[in-house]
C-alpha cells in the first residue's frame, strides 16, 4: 500500500478524503476552532462580570439577552463542538486503527460522512447567532417551558418557530449526535473486526479500550436525549405540548431525558482523555501501566454506573427525597473505580525513572487539577449540601475543574505526544513548557476563587450582581475580577500553542519513527504514517507496557517484537528499534 | 474571611457543618493524593533512577494498597451519606402543624406572594396576593413556616442565601419547603434556575420579624386588599 498507488486530487486527499488520519485531523482543527470560539464568547462574558456594563474591548456593550445566550452557547459549543470532535472523534480517528494495527476504519466513506454530517451541525449552531433573536438563551440544558418560549403561543407559525435560536440548536445537537453515532459505529466495528495478527483484547492499548468503552456509554445513552430534544423541536416548531404542563406535559420529563444522557456523557468525555494519559504516563516512567486489566474493569464498572447518577442534577428540582437518596448513593460511590483508576496511574509513577518530557508534565497537570474536580464532587453527590451549592458558582468551579483538564489538559497532552507520529514533525518543547505553565497557572487562576464565591451564595447566570447583597462585597467583586483577568490570559496562552503548532507543522524538524521509545505500534509506522498505516502489516507478539523488563538491554520494547522463546516470555534480546 | 454567609435558619448550620465534614475528608484524601503524586517525581527523576522497577500491578499483592484506599474511601462515602441523610429528610420532611401557610409563585420576573385570608386557610378566595417588583415577604421569626411553591410560565428556583434553602418551582406542580428563621432581619430571595432575559433582576426580600409585627402587617394587608370582608383577624 504506497502513496503511488493512491494518487488523488488535492480536493479528494485533504477535503473530501475517506483516510482516518484526514478526517481526524479534520474533527480536531473544527474542534480547536469552535474552542476559539467558545473561548471568545466565555472572554466577552466574563469581562462583563468583572465590569459589569462597561464598553468590552473587541466586542462592545453585552445585554443581558446577550449575556444568556453567550453563557448558553459557550457551554453548548465546549461540550458537544469541542470535547467531543477532539476527544471522542479526534482521539478514536487517529488511534484506533494506528495502534491496533490497521489500515483504515472499518467503513472510511461512513467516516467521512460523519465529519461532513458534524460540519454542517457546525455551520447550523454557528447560523444560530445570525436568526431574529439571536442563539438561544435559556441555558445549556436547554430546560422546557423556557427553551419552548413559555407555551405562550400554542399554535406557532413553523418557519418562524424553527428559524429561531432554541430549534435552530436543538436541530444543530442532533446533526452533531447522527455524525457521533456514524463515528461511534466505525470505531467498534474497527476495533472487534480489523485487529492485526496477535492483537488480541489484552493487548490494545489502553486509550483504544477507553474509547470504546466511552463510544458504548455514548450510544446506550444518546437514544433518550435524542428523543426528548425531537419533542422539544416538535413543541417549539409544531406547537405539541410534551412540556406543557396545561395540555398535560411535564418540564421535569425533559429533565430526566436530558441528564440520562447528559451525565453519562461526562464520562464519555473523561474516559478518551484518561486513555490517552494513562499511555503517555506509562512511556515517561518507563514503567508498565500499574494494573493495566484491572483499570480497564474499573472503567466498565463506572461505564455501568454512570447511568444511575443522572438525578444529582435534580436534587432540588422537586423530585421524591427517596429517589433523590439513591441517586446520592450512586453518584458518591462513582467515585470509587475512578479513585482506583487515579490512583493507579499515581502507582505507576512508583518505582519508575520519570522523564519530564512536554506531554508527561501536560499529563500530570491533568492528575493535579482533575484530583480537585473530582474531589469537590464529593461535596456535591451529598443531596443535603447540593442543596445549598445548587446552580451556585461552586457548581461551576467545580464542573470547570472536571472537563477543563479533560478536554485541555487530555488534548495538550495527547497532541505534544502524537504529533510528532501524525504530522511528521518535531514541536518546539521550550515553547510546550512555557505554554504548560501558563495554562496550568491562569486556569487555577480563573476557577480556584470561584468556589469562594459560590459558597459566598453567588447563583449562576447572573450578568449583574448589583441586586444581591451577600455577594455585591468584598472579597467577591475582588475574585470576580482575578477570574476574568486570568481567563484573558488563559486565552492569550493559547496564542503560544497556536503558533507552536503552525511554525512547527511548517518549518519544523522532521520527526524519527519513534521518538519517545515507546512500545505501541502506531510507532512502527512511518511518521506520518502512510496512506494504509503500515507495510507490511506489523505482527504483535507482547501487550503494549513491556517498559523496563528485568535482564532486558533496551528499556522498552516494542509489540512487535517476537519472543525469541515463546515458553519463556522474558529472555535478553539484543533489540535494533530504529 | 468568614466561607459562609450569615445563617439565619434552623437547618442551615447542618448544611455548613455537612461542608465543613466532607473538607475533612477531602483535604486528608487530597493532601495524601499530592503526596502520592509528586514524591516520586522528585525521587525516581530519571537523573537519578536509571532504570524502572519493573512490575505490573496486576496481582492482588501489588493492588494492596489501592485496595486498602479504596475501602478507606468507600467508608468516607458511608460517612458522608449518613451524615448527610439526617439534614436531607430534615429539609424534606414538612413539618405536619398547625403552621402558617404562604405561596410563593415564580414568574417573569418577581416572586408573588400569597398569604391565607381572613379565613386562614390558603388556596382560597380570599388569599391576599402580592404581585410587584422587590415586594416584600414578611413571615414570623422563630416559627414553622411553609412554602408552597408553584410557577406561572418557566422554571424558577427558590433560593434565600442565608436559609441555606433551595428548591425549584416549576409549572404545573406544587413543591413545598419549610423554613423556620431564628433572626430577625431583611433577606434577599433571588431565583437560581435561569428563567429568561431579566433573570438577574428577579430578587424579593424576605423580612423576618416578631409575631407581634407580622400580625400588624397581616392586618394592614387585609384593610387594604379585601375592603369587602370583615377585617378580622384570626391569626
Amino acid at each position: 500500500m504506497s502513496d503511488t498507488l493512491h494518487k488523488k486530487s488535492f480536493f479528494r486527499k485533504y477535503l473530501f478524503s475517506t483516510d482516518h488520519k484526514v478526517i481526524g485531523m479534520q474533527y480536531t482543527i473544527t474542534g480547536l476552532f469552535m474552542a476559539a470560539v467558545g473561548g471568545f464568547l466565555a472572554y466577552v462574558f466574563r469581562y462583563n462580570l468583572a465590569y459589569p456594563g462597561d464598553h468590552i474591548p473587541l466586542f462592545g456593550e453585552l445585554g443581558a439577552q446577550q449575556y444568556n445566550s453567550f453563557v448558553t452557547c459557550h457551554g453548548m459549543i465546549m461540550v458537544f463542538w469541542v470535547a467531543m470532535p477532539i476527544l471522542l472523534a479526534g482521539f478514536g480517528n487517529f488511534l484506533i486503527p494506528t495502534m491496533i494495527g490497521t489500515d483504515d476504519m472499518a467503513f472510511p466513506i461512513l467516516n467521512m460522512m460523519s465529519f461532513w454530517i458534524f460540519l454542517l451541525s457546525t455551520i447550523v449552531l454557528l447560523a444560530s447567532f445570525f436568526v431574529p433573536g439571536g442563539a438561544f438563551g435559556g441555558g445549556w440544558t436547554m430546560y422546557p417551558p423556557l427553551s419552548a418560549g413559555g407555551y405562550t403561543n400554542p399554535n406557532p407559525d413553523f418557519f418562524k418557530a424553527f428559524f429561531s435560536g432554541a430549534s435552530l440548536m436543538i436541530l444543530a445537537v442532533a446533526l452533531e449526535f447522527v455524525a457521533m453515532l456514524m463515528g461511534g459505529i466505525n470505531f467498534l466495528v474497527t476495533t472487534i473486526n480489523k485487529r492485526t495478527k496477535g492483537m488480541t483484547p489484552f493487548r490494545i492499548p489502553l486509550v483504544v479500550w477507553f474509547i470504546n468503552i466511552a463510544t458504548i456509554i455514548f450510544m446506550f445513552s444518546v437514544g433518550p436525549l435524542v428523543a426528548g430534544a425531537v419533542m422539544l423541536l416538535f413543541d417549539i416548531t409544531v406547537g405539541t405540548g410534551f412540556y406543557d404542563p396545561a395540555r398535560g406535559g411535564d418540564p421535569v420529563l425533559f429533565q430526566h431525558l436530558f441528564w440520562f444522557f447528559g451525565h453519562p456523557e461526562v464520562y464519555v468525555l473523561l474516559l478518551p482523555a484518561v486513555g490517552a494519559i494513562g499511555e503517555i504516563l506509562s512511556v515517561f516512567s518507563r514503567k508498565p501501566l500499574f494494573a493495566y486489566k484491572t483499570i480497564i474493569y474499573l472503567a466498565l464498572l463506572s461505564a455501568i454506573l454512570s447511568v444511575v447518577v443522572w438525578a444529582h442534577h435534580q436534587f432540588v428540582a422537586g423530585i421524591d427525597p427517596r429517589m433523590a437518596t439513591f441517586f446520592s448513593v450512586g453518584t458518591i460511590i462513582i467515585s470509587i473505580p475512578f479513585a482506583g483508576i487515579f490512583l493507579s496511574y499515581m502507582a505507576t509513577l512508583w518505582g519508575g525513572s520519570i522523564r519530564f518530557t512536554v506531554p508527561m508534565m501536560w499529563a500530570l497537570g491533568f492528575i493535579g487539577t482533575f484530583l480537585v474536580g473530582g474531589l469537590t464532587g464529593l461535596f456535591l453527590g451529598s443531596n443535603a449540601f447540593d442543596i445549598y451549592a445548587h446552580d451556585t458558582y461552586f457548581v461551576v468551579a467545580h464542573f470547570h475543574y472536571t472537563l477543563f483538564p479533560v478536554v485541555f489538559f487530555g488534548f495538550f497532552a495527547a497532541f505534544y505526544f502524537w504529533f510528532p507520529k501524525f504530522v511528521g514533525k518535531n514541536l518546539n518543547p521550550a515553547l510546550g513548557k512555557i505554554h504548560f505553565w501558563c495554562t496550568t497557572v491562569f486556569f487555577n487562576g480563573t476557577f480556584f476563587l470561584l468556589f469562594f464565591n459560590g459558597l459566598g451564595g453567588q447563583h449562576r447566570r447572573i450578568n449583574d450582581f448589583s441586586l444581591f447583597s451577600n455577594v455585591v462585597k468584598e472579597p467577591y467583586i475582588t475574585f470576580e475580577k482575578i477570574a476574568t483577568i486570568s481567563a484573558i490570559c488563559l486565552i492569550l496562552s493559547q496564542f503560544i500553542f497556536l503558533y507552536n503548532f503552525v511554525t512547527s507543522a511548517v518549518r519544523g524538524k522532521k520527526a524519527v519513527k519513534n521518538p519517545w521509545d515507546a512500545n505501541t505500534i502506531e510507532w512502527v509506522a512511518d511518521s506520518p504514517p502512510p496512506h494504509g498505516n503500515f507495510n507490511p502489516y506489523p505482527e504483535v507478539f507482547r501487550g503494549p507496557y513491556d517498559y523496563s523488563l528485568p535482564g532486558e538491554e533496551s528499556d522498552f520494547i516494542p509489540q512487535n517484537v517476537p519472543h525469541t522463546n515463546e515458553n519463556i516470555p522474558v529472555l535478553k534480546v539484543k533489540l535494533s528499534v530504529s | 474571611m468568614k466561607i459562609f454567609p450569615e445563617n439565619v435558619s434552623t437547618y442551615g448550620q447542618e448544611i455548613d457543618n455537612l461542608f465543613w465534614m466532607t473538607f475533612g475528608f477531602v483535604m486528608v484524601a487530597f493532601v495524601i493524593s499530592l503526596f502520592v503524586l509528586f514524591y516520586p517525581l522528585v525521587k525516581n527523576h530519571h537523573s537519578k533512577v536509571k532504570k524502572a522497577t519493573y512490575f505490573t500491578g496486576e496481582s492482588k499483592k501489588h493492588f494492596r494498597w489501592i485496595t486498602i484506599a479504596l475501602v478507606i474511601l468507600a467508608m468516607s462515602d458511608f460517612i458522608i451519606l449518613f451524615a448527610e441523610h439526617d439534614t436531607w429528610e430534615r429539609i424534606e420532611n414538612i413539618p405536619t402543624g398547625n403552621d402558617l401557610h404562604v405561596g410563593i409563585t415564580g414568574r417573569q420576573w418577581n416572586w408573588i406572594f400569597t398569604y391565607p385570608g381572613p379565613d386562614g386557610k390558603i388556596n382560597t378566595a380570599d388569599d391576599v396576593v402580592i404581585d410587584e417588583q422587590n415586594s416584600e415577604l414578611h413571615i414570623p421569626v422563630n416559627k414553622n413556616v411553609i412554602f408552597e411553591l408553584r410557577a406561572k410560565e418557566v422554571l424558577h428556583s427558590l433560593f434565600i442565601v442565608n436559609t441555606r434553602l433551595k428548591q425549584d418551582c416549576i409549572p404545573g406542580r406544587m413543591n413545598t419547603r419549610w423554613v423556620n428563621i431564628t433572626k430577625e432581619g431583611t433577606y434577599d430571595i433571588s431565583c437560581a434556575e435561569i428563567c429568561g432575559v431579566m433573570h438577574s433582576k428577579m430578587r424579593n426580600f424576605l423580612v423576618v420579624e416578631s409575631q407581634e409585627k407580622f400580625d400588624q402587617y397581616v392586618k394592614t394587608l387585609y384593610e387594604k386588599n379585601a375592603p369587602a370582608t370583615s377585617s378580622s383577624n384570626n391569626r
